[in-house]
């Protein structure tokens, strides 16, 4: 099953530093709620692990992670992520460009375009959880990432952030995007009307 | 004369044909007392889970099994290697076809059987699947059918390349398994030329599961010492099933016993033999314990015989009064990644060929192409007869569309194309020969019943006001009773069935049956049944079905096929047993047996009633004193072939109103009149009727076994998959008439599935009617909210 996910997310530095952020996939990769990256093949190719827990199923996605562009002038990268759960209960991959670009008022932006593609026991959720799961995933993503770029600057706006941070290979928690899913859910019905 | 009150009241004691006697089997139902096989535990039983594939279309790389076999309580993981030596990696189906026991180098479908582990209870086993590691390589899956048969499609089934035949005939592609036929096509070709008027649709039966309230699942025992096996099961043909064992295990057939206990619900679903039965009772005879394999629920859905998956298109050419002198219909069934299609095994698309409907066709031609997916295997008979369910689909919605191409009146089409009943035995242009029916008086009587012209002049009002309101009509015939053995086998077994009477010195009786009830009442209408010809109270008849060592042979329940067969067997059986009383009777008044005659409940003098030996006298004579040279002792056995199928019919209005904002379509009313011939047990029929109308309502109005592109299953679960609870259940009325069959021993025809195979197109039928203002000719099912509400935004209504 296939979800596209195309999200902006403002970020707390400049174009320039978030660009050298995002041209680091072991950088990145620890922004992922997670995820790790276990081993460097090549300069474009990587070996890393994402942990993803939903309700009673644990899921271990070992997979490989191939750069497939970096383009330093139009401050934009694509890769193509793919994996299996370890006990082959469920397979993923990701087709993603990002990129960040100047924002509104300064700042930049973060932007993503994916293409996700969920097989297994996973895809019998089915898409209505899927894409909010993803967003949720992204999400936590990119307050990983820009709290990262921003460092000292805090998050006072990111209201949900409990702790600071994300530790570098915090599970991702299915209860708590359950959650946040549902909340995104309800605030699409309102969007939708107005 | 005859009927003198004292005669009535000795029929109404033996609760014969006709009684609404209550169901002898409830007591224990209602209770908590029936025995099912996941309440079958054997001393030293293990237990076994089936890890699935998590992928449509893959190649197994590798399994790994250390992990699970390290943890404690888990005996054995068994795998395709390990069934290989066996010879049991694959089983033929009754289809002809081979299936994987066990995934052997790749996976066909999403949740296909690639392992089981045995362990001691079903926690550890659970548990241990989940360690169990397989590694996949993805491959591209198909799930739509008419995809499969792309020329560049990817090949489903490996095994079979090179081989232009899958045990059906000549396919033409590696994802074709068979092309099946009947009718003059040339002849029907030429009248659709001439044709004054033709309409074609493209109508789809989608893939929906019977989901009985009990899933599959077995107790598989081998005894090491004496060699003999005893599975519990559940299945609605034990004697098949122990064909098939001894068939793939080479256990003599004396030796393996098959018990299908108390069976919660079959609708088709236990037919088939599957993997987990094989693996369990291989587990069994390799370990030499016990071992119990009980399907989840999402097991049962996701892997257990799916039902329909036709795609299929009609087309009716006729004059411009509406009379039907064409039909032409095609189907691609999609059968999934293994044919293991429940069928008679010469029939590929089972009885399709009763597609011709209640109407006179002089000419037709119908022609069914079946395709592998990677989906499933199955195509099972869910609450109908082979196939029957999607042929009345297509006519009963096809005859609909031409009256709207006409504007001829629903009701007023049916009754210009019904065969007269003096057309019967009738013989239809696919090749039948219906025993008996009388369509038009029983189509009146509901139109009467329901008031079809106020109804109709209510819908226009209605409509003039833009409101929503739907009238479905459905006069269908079924075919059922399957089948005289001419014509229908399984792997060779013709389709007869069995029963088998002793009558025991004091007057009781018990009958062994080769059919197995699965909630019909078999256990109350079989002994109604010998009640009425053996003149014993049916209080006083035992029936017991389902123990293969001591039933007689027989084809099991399906197909409605037991009142048909098996009760004609029942009947015949017990008019032996009358026949030899009679001479004991004779022999006992000291008169010739021509001398005496049946009175209810015993024989008597001709003219001479007080001189008389009542059933029960008999029955004890025949183990003391009976004729010189005659045999003691009162029982017989019957093997009933069928000299035809039965053709019940049924004729079905619905009315619906549709909220044309919420797409919310609720039914106001729903009447069923249904005639099945003689009628054994009324209040077993009306059940019988309720419960095949809710799962046609649950058919029709929202089950559906959905996949996305990929094959991953979209709600395999029943918080997805529809099974309508008593507050969506609209309130049903009945009604009957009665034509008996001529050529059953009772007269009876079999009612079970009727209201399955009529319900489901009387419901789309007035859907669809809801929208025929607006030029809508056809909407495929489910007809859930949002489905008909996308209908009404596009026809901008919801404005």
């Amino acid at each position: 099953m296939q979800v596209t996910i195309n999200k902006v997310f403002p970020l707390d530095g400049s174009v320039s530093d978030a660009w050298s952020l995002l041209e680091n996939i072991e950088q990145v990769a620890s922004c992922m709620p997670g995820a790790e990256i276990t081993e460097a093949v090549d300069e474009n190719n990587f070996k890393g692990t994402v942990k993803v827990k939903i309700g009673p199923m644990h899921v271990a996605f070992k997979g490989d992670i191939a750069v497939q562009e970096i383009n330093p002038s139009e401050h934009q990268i694509h890769l193509i992520a793919k994996g299996q759960d370890s006990k082959g209960t469920s397979s993923a991959s990701m087709d993603l460009t990002a990129s960040v670009r100047s924002g509104e008022s300064g700042a930049s932006e973060l932007t993503g375009d994916a293409d996700v593609t969920v097989d297994g026991k996973l895809a019998n959720f089915g898409g209505r959880m899927m894409t909010q799961v993803a967003d949720q995933i992204l999400g936590q993503f990119a307050e990983n990432f820009s709290s990262k770029l921003g460092a000292s600057a805090g998050s006072e706006d990111s209201a949900q952030t409990e702790s600071g941070p994300a530790p570098q290979v915090q599970e991702i928690n299915g209860l708590k995007f359950a959650w946040q899913a549902l909340i995104g859910f309800i605030k699409s019905f309102f969007k939708s009307k107005t | 004369m005859s009927a003198a009150p004292e005669t009535v009241e000795r029929q109404e004691q033996l609760q014969g044909i006709g009684c609404s006697r209550k169901r002898k089997e409830d007591p224990r139902f209602i209770q908590g007392k029936g025995l099912y096989v996941d309440d079958v535990k054997l001393p030293g039983m293990l237990c076994g889970e089936v890890v699935r594939s998590p992928f449509a279309h893959a190649k197994i790389v590798s399994i790994n099994k250390e992990k699970a076999l390290a943890l404690p309580g888990v005996h054995a993981v068994i795998t395709a290697e390990d069934l290989k030596p066996l010879g049991l990696h694959w089983m033929p189906t009754l289809a002809g076809d081979t299936q994987a026991v066990l995934a052997d180098e790749k996976v066909c479908f999403q949740m296909q059987e690639v392992a089981m582990v045995i362990a001691d209870d079903r926690y550890i086993a659970a548990d241990g699947a989940e360690l169990v590691e397989v590694e996949y390589e993805q491959l591209p899956a198909l799930v739509d059918p008419h995809k499969a048969m792309d020329a560049n499609a990817p090949i489903i089934r490996e095994d079979l390349v090179g081989k232009d035949e899958a045990g059906q005939g000549k396919r033409t592609h590696n994802n074709h398994i068979f092309t099946w036929d009947v009718g003059d096509k040339d002849a029907t070709d030429r009248a659709f030329e001439k044709a004054e008027v033709t309409v074609r649709e493209e109508i789809l039966n989608p893939r929906v599961h019977p989901s009985p309230m009990e899933t599959c699942g077995c107790v598989a025992s081998f005894d090491k010492v004496n060699g003999s096996l005893t599975v519990h099961i559940t299945s609605q043909a034990p004697h098949i099933v122990r064909t098939v064992v001894t068939l793939l295990s080479g256990i003599p057939e004396s030796k393996v016993r098959i018990i299908s206990p108390d069976i919660g619900g079959g609708f088709g679903n236990k037919v088939g033999v599957y993997p987990g039965y094989v693996c369990a009772i291989v587990s069994s005879i390799v370990l030499g314990r016990p071992v119990k394999w009980i399907e989840s629920r999402i097991d049962n859905l996701s892997s257990t015989a799916f039902a329909r998956d036709y795609h299929g298109v009609g087309e009716l050419a006729a004059d411009k009064d509406g009379r039907i002198t064409a039909l032409r219909f095609h189907a691609l069934a999609d059968h999934g990644a293994f044919n293991a299609h429940a069928q008679p095994t010469k029939w590929p698309a089972g009885l399709f060929s009763i597609c011709t409907g209640s109407y006179d066709i002089p000419v037709a031609y119908a022609r069914v192409d079946g395709v592998y997916t990677n989906k499933a295997p199955g195509g099972v008979a869910y609450r109908c007869s082979f196939r029957v369910t999607e042929a009345v689909y297509l006519i009963e919605r096809m005859i609909d569309v031409l009256a709207q191409k006409l504007d001829i009146d629903k009701a007023e089409i049916r009754r210009r194309n019904f065969i007269r009943a003096d057309q019967f035995p009738y013989q239809s242009a696919l090749g039948w020969e219906y025993d008996s029916g009388n369509y038009a008086p029983a189509l009146e009587k509901v139109l009467e019943a329901c008031d079809y012209e106020g109804l109709r002049k209510e819908q226009a009002e209605k409509r003039a006001r833009g409101e929503l309101m739907g009238i479905g009509l459905c006069t269908f015939t079924e075919i059922v009773g399957a089948g005289p053995s001419k014509a229908c086998d399984v792997l060779g077994v013709g389709m007869f069935d069995s029963c088998e009477i002793r009558v025991h010195p004091t007057g009781s009786a018990i009958a062994r049956m080769g059919t197995i009830t699965q909630g019909q009442g078999h256990e109350t209408t079989y002994a109604q049944i010998i009640a009425t010809e053996l003149g014993l109270s049916s209080d006083d008849i035992q029936i017991e079905e389902g123990d293969t060592d001591t039933a007689p042979y027989g084809l099991g329940t399906y197909g409605s096929r037991s009142t048909p067969v098996g009760g004609a067997a029942t009947a015949m059986a017990a008019r032996t047993i009358r026949a030899k009383a009679q001479k004991i009777a004779a022999h006992l008044l000291e008169v010739s047996p021509e001398d005496v005659e049946w009175d209810v409940d015993r024989f008597h003098v001709k003219g001479n009633p007080d001189a008389a030996k009542t059933m029960k006298e008999v029955a004890w004579a025949a183990y003391n004193n009976v004729p010189e040279g005659m045999e003691m002792g009162l029982e017989s056995v019957n093997y009933y072939d069928p000299p035809n199928f039965t053709y019940p019919f049924g004729i079905y209005l619905c009315v619906v109103d549709i909220d044309r904002h919420t797409g919310e379509t609720s039914v106001r009313r729903f009447y069923a009149l249904d005639d099945c011939g003689t009628r054994i047990n009324p209040m077993i029929i009306d059940g019988q009727i309720h419960g095949g109308l809710n799962e046609a309502f649950a058919v029709a109005m929202g089950q559906l076994i959905s996949f996305d592109e990929d094959g991953n299953l979209q709600g395999n679960t029943l918080m997805d998959y529809f099974i309508p609870t008593f507050v969506e259940t609209p309130h049903w009325e009945t009604d009957y008439t009665v034509t008996p069959s001529p050529h059953h021993p009772l007269g009876a025809k079999g009612v079970a599935e009727s209201p399955h195979v009529g319900g489901i197109p009387c419901f789309s039928n007035a859907v669809v009617d809801a929208f025929a203002h607006k030029g809508v000719t056809h909407i495929d099912m489910p007809h859930t909210a949002f489905n008909v509400w996308k209908t009404i935004h596009e026809l901008g209504l919801d404005s």
